[in-house]
């Protein structure tokens, strides 16, 4: 009976979430269809139906992702990103977990006073710290290094709050049968307490990945050197560049966003949860 | 020396005022099976957690095998405990919950392999060896638990209320399983339990705590028949004691509500000429209400009303007022009694216990 009553509001849901979707999709499906297209079909096809529907397969339907693929570095620039995503999953995984695992399980003074400092610290924007954090890289001598670019971007606030958060939770008898078990605090933390915490380690790559993967300003400040860009600053370069086609730049604008599609539809329930533990109540 | 002595432990928390466990003394012989017994927060807990070393010890202590542990690390007291929540790890199956300790001690694969068979075997645990912990019952848990205990050969095996967590019949089972376990291994256990019934089928000696502070320790029945005060009266056996404020004149027990009972020579001895105010203590089965009794104790005979009943099967529970006091006799299964009827009953007089009105001392 329940389910009879819900029935009726579902399908207006479902309708509404669709249009909703569609208007959103809009210009992804737009910039997907024109990609393939040369930039002659592109202006002809606009304001019509067309502009929405890719062209017919042939020789030259990949032209555009090929000339970016191979008359540009874009897909070392992508390469380059995925490497520094990967190694700031790792890092940020390690450091911002070891920190959260202190916050949540070991006692030291001052404990909530620090908890409340990095809960502070998350308000404060990136782009506020981003002059100092240039100044001591360069002051280090690290610019247009790879180390210069990942050192300030390892500790999160955000993450360390996320793993603490979730970590304060683990039982804390799994730890004492684990050192009855001849188990060392290291060995716990990573054969224990990450595969205990799956869903926010998966939470926390997503966040890293996503933010490496989007990130302009940083990467455009530390590196000078084309071997070592990412592919937003490579995306730039490229559809800055006068004989880049309006084609080709979709096609470097789709390259690019496809991976974040990716991540979202995989790991959606991840990132939904992830949001969720940061606010869910303590203890 | 024993095997494991303890020798005046205290425990006090940070910025707590009182102690949660006070000047604790415990002499525990290789292969006995010790239980501690007592209410919440009477640091049954605390003191297992301190002898296996994740609780510090404050003053005082601890021996295992002959050498002092007090700030030996939990792995090297060479103990093995079971948790209150089994405190498996959730990612790992059985199989790999229960080696996981050996692969750490560097034990050689085909040892490993030996002794989990063997206590997969013993557990009968065959059918789940490849099932993660979110996948078994309670009971498959806890048999987890034990098979991790008990591959590693440790020396002291601590239990941490480790069948509270289970149903009424899983418990008695699984209780069953422990005590074969323990002999067939033999090892020495100390097991805590807020389950007076789980401590006296189980333990070879009973420590029951109140308030952090050692009551009485002794063989199961020795507690039973010869509690040191009132509250080791009232704790061990089921139902309860019952307790009536009385005054002793003599050979004569006057109840609050006038009744009187006349005691033996036995108990008067034991008296040992202590009169006035004092609370008698009587256990439900030494409160008779057959023909035979209630014609030997003829001129002791009392009545009361039922108001509760309860049929366990075996035998029956009465509960009466008598003295101004609840009273509930245990009476055999063929003593049908109804809610409302009128009976006649009379205390056993050789089985009556004297406890000190204000320090609550036994003196019988």
């Amino acid at each position: 009976m329940h389910a009879k009553k819900q029935k009726p509001a579902n399908i207006i849901l479902a309708v509404v979430m669709f249009l909703l979707s569609l208007f959103f999709l809009f210009p992804v499906i737009w910039m997907l269809a024109n990609s393939f297209k040369t930039d002659a079909a592109i202006t002809a096809d606009m304001n019509t139906v067309k502009a929405f529907i890719p062209p017919a397969l042939n020789g030259s339907f990949l032209d555009n992702y090929i000339t970016i693929l191979t008359d540009t570095d874009f897909l070392r620039y992508m390469v380059n990103t995925l490497f520094y995503a990967a190694i700031l999953i790792i890092l940020g995984i390690v450091v911002n977990g070891l920190a959260g695992y202190a916050l949540a399980k070991i006692n030291f003074p001052f404990r909530e006073r620090w908890v409340l400092i990095i809960m502070m610290l998350m308000i404060v924007p990136t782009e506020t710290i981003i002059t100092i954090n240039f100044l001591f890289v360069a002051k280090m001598g690290l610019l247009n290094t790879i180390f210069g670019y990942i050192l300030p971007m390892i500790v999160s606030p955000f993450n360390i709050f996320l793993f603490r958060q979730v970590f304060i939770s683990l039982p804390d008898d799994v730890w004492e049968a684990a050192q009855l078990d001849f188990c060392s605090p290291i060995k716990y933390f990573f054969t224990m307490v990450l595969p205990m915490s799956k869903t926010v380690v998966a939470t926390v790559s997503v966040f890293t990945f996503l933010g490496v993967w989007n990130d302009y300003l940083w990467p455009s400040l530390v590196f000078t050197s084309s071997d070592l860009l990412t592919a937003q600053i490579g995306l730039n370069s490229i559809t800055s560049n006068d004989n880049t086609t309006m084609g080709q730049t979709l096609a470097v604008i789709t390259m690019i966003t496809i991976p974040v599609i990716i991540i979202y539809a995989l790991f959606s329930k991840q990132i939904v949860e992830g949001v969720v533990s940061t606010g869910s109540k303590e203890g | 020396m024993s095997f494991i002595e303890l020798k005046h432990i205290d425990k006090i928390y940070p910025g707590a005022e009182k102690k949660s466990v006070s000047d604790f003394n415990l002499e525990i012989e290789q292969g006995e099976f010790i239980a501690f017994v007592g209410p919440s927060g009477c640091g049954k807990s605390t003191t297992l957690r301190m002898i296996a070393g994740f609780e510090e010890i404050t003053a005082g202590e601890l021996y295992i095998d002959g050498k002092k542990m007090n700030d030996t690390l939990p792995r090297d007291r060479g103990i093995a405990m079971v948790f209150q929540n089994y405190a498996l790890y959730p990612h790992m199956t059985v199989e790999k919950n229960i080696s996981y300790g050996l692969k750490n001690m560097k034990v050689p694969a085909a040892e490993i392999k030996k002794k989990v068979d063997w206590a997969i075997d013993i557990l009968g645990l065959s059918e789940y060896r490849y099932r993660k912990p979110k996948n078994l019952s309670g009971g498959q848990r806890q048999r987890v638990a034990l098979g991790r205990a008990i591959v590693k050969d440790q020396k002291v095996f601590l239990m941490d209320e480790p069948l509270s967590n289970l149903d009424a019949k899983l418990r008695v089972s699984m209780r069953n399983e422990i005590s074969k376990l323990h002999r067939t291994l033999g090892s020495t256990t100390i097991y805590v339990t807020h389950d007076q019934v789980e401590a006296m089928t189980m333990a070879d000696r009973i420590v029951v705590m109140r308030d952090g502070v050692v009551q009485q320790v002794g063989k199961p029945m020795e507690l039973y028949e010869h509690p040191t005060n009132k509250f080791v009266a009232g704790f061990i056996g089921s139902p309860q004691m019952n307790f009536y404020p009385v005054t002793v004149q003599g050979n004569l027990v006057r109840f609050e509500t006038g009744e009187t009972i006349t005691l033996p020579d036995l108990i008067l001895a034991k008296l040992n000429g202590r009169e006035g105010q004092m609370t008698l203590g009587i256990r439900g089965e030494d409160i008779k209400l057959d023909e035979q009794s209630l014609s030997l104790y003829e001129k002791d005979k009392q009545t009361a009303v039922v108001e509760n009943t309860e049929i366990m099967g075996n035998e029956n529970n009465l509960y009466f007022t008598f003295g101004g006091q609840l009273t509930v006799a245990r009476v055999s299964k063929y003593e049908v009694c109804q809610i409302g009827d009128k009976i006649e009953f009379a205390f056993t007089p050789s089985r009556v216990h004297f406890f000190d009105k204000d320090t609550e001392v036994c003196y019988v």
